[in-house]
């Protein structure tokens, strides 16, 4: 039975990666981004790379990859052209979750139970993982609710019982960070292990004067000023600039962020200009203030390329990159990827 | 105890003014003062600065200041730029009233507590 594997990336993602390669191909996908991605890297790991291994794993040889609504649902026509194509049983997994999760453990259950749905879900509730026989592809409504599907339906849930934290949570998101800089998942820092519990990707400068407290991970090209301090539990993500003086501590600053000196972070992720407090649940905009902005890629690049010592430099850290195949239409708000 | 409000104006000359009459109630108060940024949605820089400057206008006088953040968005700034650790941060005028009731009830007690440990001491 050939087996389909489709991703959903919630939220109009930010396929700047993709748009380098095929810029036709995801004009669609040129709309604003919401406050959290579930592209943004985590200790320097893109999830949507450990859900393709995952699937490498099960022998399929490419994916079909999408942006969709904030809640990541898919229509019906899309599900419908994947009928049409002759594939009879679709893998969907909609990027909200990081899941250590065996699939072909999950294809097992699915073939057991004779579902035409199957659905992954923890004690929490819907991981978003999905497995759709062609029956239930062709039985499509106008808008499939995946989420709805498994339990309208009365069908067995697939339990799973092992890691998985939600990604576009805030909150799950910082536990995630935790976990994989204390080693209580299989996600790994993605960077040089420099002392206990301190991981740094390439071209990391860090002054002589700041402080680095693990467990903590610092991303590719992004630069800590002097006196600034660093951890405990922290990810800075690559291409980002703490200034002098500042303290982030429990949180993580997202990609291509500048912090102003002398701040306190603490408990937070900090996007851009934007902060949201994990403990208060508030979202305040750092730029009016002067506190924090996003810098243009274009700058941190300039940036890297001027101020950092090759010392501190590491051949890992980069988000994992991975190739195209042909897509059938450029007008399709979807990419073939090859696995 | 004094309560201010913290200029959050449209008008750039009314914010002017009311800024200027902020700094000087500070200037001149021999009470604690209470300063509500309730008005202001979000704290901008030139806000920051004044939150600073009312700070400057009380250092190295017996005069307390504490500060209403009036919203979580000010109250993450004020973190943020570490004035909590300098300062009293509140989340409403209520809480920053009760702790200043208790901080002036355990100044009393303290007063006392010296002026009998005087009393004994030469007796």
């Amino acid at each position: 039975m050939e087996l389909g594997a489709f991703v959903v990336v919630p939220g109009r993602e930010d396929f700047t990666a993709i748009h380098e390669v095929q810029p036709h191909v995801v004009a669609s996908f040129e709309n604003p981004r919401p406050l959290y991605s579930s592209r943004m890297p985590i200790v320097g790991n893109d999830v949507l790379q450990s859900w393709m291994d995952r699937i490498r794993k099960l022998g399929v040889q490419s994916l079909w990859l999408t942006s969709g609504r904030r809640d990541g649902t898919v229509t019906r026509s899309e599900l419908a052209g994947f009928a049409r194509q002759g594939v009879e049983r679709l893998l969907v997994i909609k990027l909200n979750s990081y899941a250590e999760m065996d699939l072909s453990d999950l294809l097992r259950f699915h073939c057991e139970s004779r579902n035409p749905v199957t659905e992954a879900q923890d004690a929490r509730g819907q991981l978003g993982v999905s497995l759709l026989d062609q029956l239930a592809l062709r039985a499509t409504e106008e808008k499939h609710e995946l989420s709805s599907a498994a339990t309208d339906c009365g069908r067995t849930p697939y339990q799973f019982s092992g890691y998985a934290k939600r990604i576009l949570a805030a909150r799950e998101r910082q536990e995630l960070v935790g976990d994989a800089l204390t080693g209580a998942c299989a996600m790994r820092p993605f960077g040089k292990q420099i002392s206990d519990q301190v991981w740094i990707g390439e071209g990391v400068s860090l002054a002589s004067s700041a402080r680095i407290v693990g467990p903590t991970y610092i991303g590719a090209r992004t630069i800590i000023r002097a006196g600034a301090t660093i951890g405990p539990y922290t990810s800075v993500e690559r291409d980002c600039v703490v200034d002098c003086g500042t303290t982030v501590e429990r949180s993580t600053v997202l990609p291509h962020t500048y912090l102003a000196p002398g701040l306190l972070i603490q408990d937070g992720v900090v996007d851009g200009g934007f902060l949201e407090h994990l403990g208060w649940g508030t979202v305040a905009d750092l730029q009016p203030a002067g506190l924090g902005s996003r810098i243009p890629r274009r700058e941190s690049r300039r940036q890297a390329s001027c101020e950092v010592p090759p010392d501190v430099s590491s051949p890992a850290d980069s988000v994992p990159a991975w190739n195209f195949g042909s897509s059938s239409a450029a007008s399709q708000p979807w990419l073939q990827v090859q696995l | 105890m004094t309560i201010l409000p913290f200029p959050c104006a449209m008008s750039s000359a009314l914010r002017r003014a009311q800024r200027k009459d902020l700094l000087s109630a500070l200037r001149v108060s021999g009470s604690p003062v209470i300063v509500d940024l309730s008005g202001c949605p979000a704290l901008n820089h030139e806000d920051i600065d004044l939150v600073l400057e009312c700070m400057a206008q009380v250092a190295g006088r017996d005069t307390q200041v504490l500060f209403v953040a009036g919203s979580g968005v000010n109250r993450v700034l004020l973190e943020v730029t570490r004035i909590p650790s300098l300062v009293p941060v509140f989340n409403s005028v209520k809480e920053a009233l009760a702790y200043s009731e208790t901080a002036a009830g355990s100044d009393t007690k303290d007063q006392r507590a010296s002026q009998s440990q005087r009393v004994w001491g030469a007796a």
